[in-house]
């Protein structure tokens, strides 16, 4: 079974909106993921505060800096892309045929790039800055 | 080319309420938590946030209310989520019933720690 046939479950259809999907999934994914750890870490504050401490340390480490603009990446996009979902579902469901829906899902990809480039520059120098203290 | 979507009659009932529930949620998330990502993660950044800088903004109820919303909304909302992919690989009728009173009681312990820290937090005197 290769990755893409996995990812799809049994709804089996090919081109751009697929991979939206399987974009949205694994973005909404990995969010829920961080999201978990993020509520218990910061809970600390409330029940052992020292951990709050070493928690946030763990954080300003290069790794965790990288995955920090991974997760905004993948906050961008899904946020994004829930959008364009909820708009055509919601409010205009004749939107959703082949033609629109390739347009609109290219859209999608540039306007988050669009987003997100200034942020990694910005998150990135911050993590160049404190290298090494 | 003629691509037409046509109308069909949906059932009506907890699936239905959980589909409408990931877009209605969905809308208010989007406000909340990139507000919430642009201020901490992008203008602030990890390197200046502590435990003081958590007691500067749960000092009065307004940052409060706002990561409690931010809690509830976008942790339902990602559990939910996670129930339907899930939901895509297991297939047995007990399986499923399984798996959703494990996502519910993970979404409620979560739901429950974060909510006590949020409003049981009490800054240290300063
Ligand atoms: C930023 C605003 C957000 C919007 C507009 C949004 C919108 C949506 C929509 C419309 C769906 C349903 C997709 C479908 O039925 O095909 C969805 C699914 C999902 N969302 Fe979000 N979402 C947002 C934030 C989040 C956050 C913060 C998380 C994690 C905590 C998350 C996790 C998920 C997951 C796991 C799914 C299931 C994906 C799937 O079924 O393939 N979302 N989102
Ligand atoms: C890596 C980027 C992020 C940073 C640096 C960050 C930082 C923080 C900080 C410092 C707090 C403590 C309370 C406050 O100052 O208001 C907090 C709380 C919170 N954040 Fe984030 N955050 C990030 C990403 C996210 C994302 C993506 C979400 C949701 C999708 C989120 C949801 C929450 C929630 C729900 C709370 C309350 C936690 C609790 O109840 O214990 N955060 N965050």
């Amino acid at each position: 079974m290769s990755f893409k046939t996995a990812m799809e479950g049994y709804a089996k259809y090919e081109g751009l909106g697929n991979w939206a999907f399987i974009l949205h999934r694994l973005a909404g994914l990995g969010v829920i993921l961080f999201l978990i750890i993020h509520v218990l870490d910061t809970a600390a504050v409330y029940f052992k505060p020292s951990l709050y401490a070493e928690a946030v340390s763990l954080y300003r480490s290069p790794v965790f800096g990288i995955g920090e603009i991974i997760l905004v990446l993948c906050v961008i996009y899904h946020g994004l892309n829930g959008l364009r979902i909820i708009y055509f579902d919601m409010i205009n469901p004749n939107l959703w045929t082949i033609e629109i829906n390739r347009k609109s899902v290219i859209w999608t990809w540039i306007i988050t790039l669009v987003l997100w480039l200034p942020a990694a520059v910005v998150m990135g120098s911050h993590i160049i800055e404190h290298l090494g203290s | 080319m003629t691509t037409q979507t046509r109308k069909v009659e949906v059932p009506q009932g907890w699936e239905a309420f959980a589909w409408k529930w990931m877009r209605y949620s969905g809308v208010l998330i989007f406000i909340l938590a990139w507000i919430h990502v642009l201020i901490q993660d992008i203008l602030v950044g990890v390197y200046k946030i502590d435990i003081n800088y958590v007691a500067g903004r749960w000092h009065g109820g307004f940052w409060r209310v706002y990561d409690f919303l931010l809690l509830f909304f976008a942790f339902s909302h990602g559990m939910n989520g996670t129930r339907q992919v899930l939901a895509d690989y297991i297939h047995g009728a007990g399986a499923r019933r399984a798996l959703n009173w494990i996502l519910l009681i993970i979404w409620a312990v979560v739901v429950v720690i974060g909510t006590v820290a949020i409003f049981g937090f009490t800054p240290p005197a300063a």
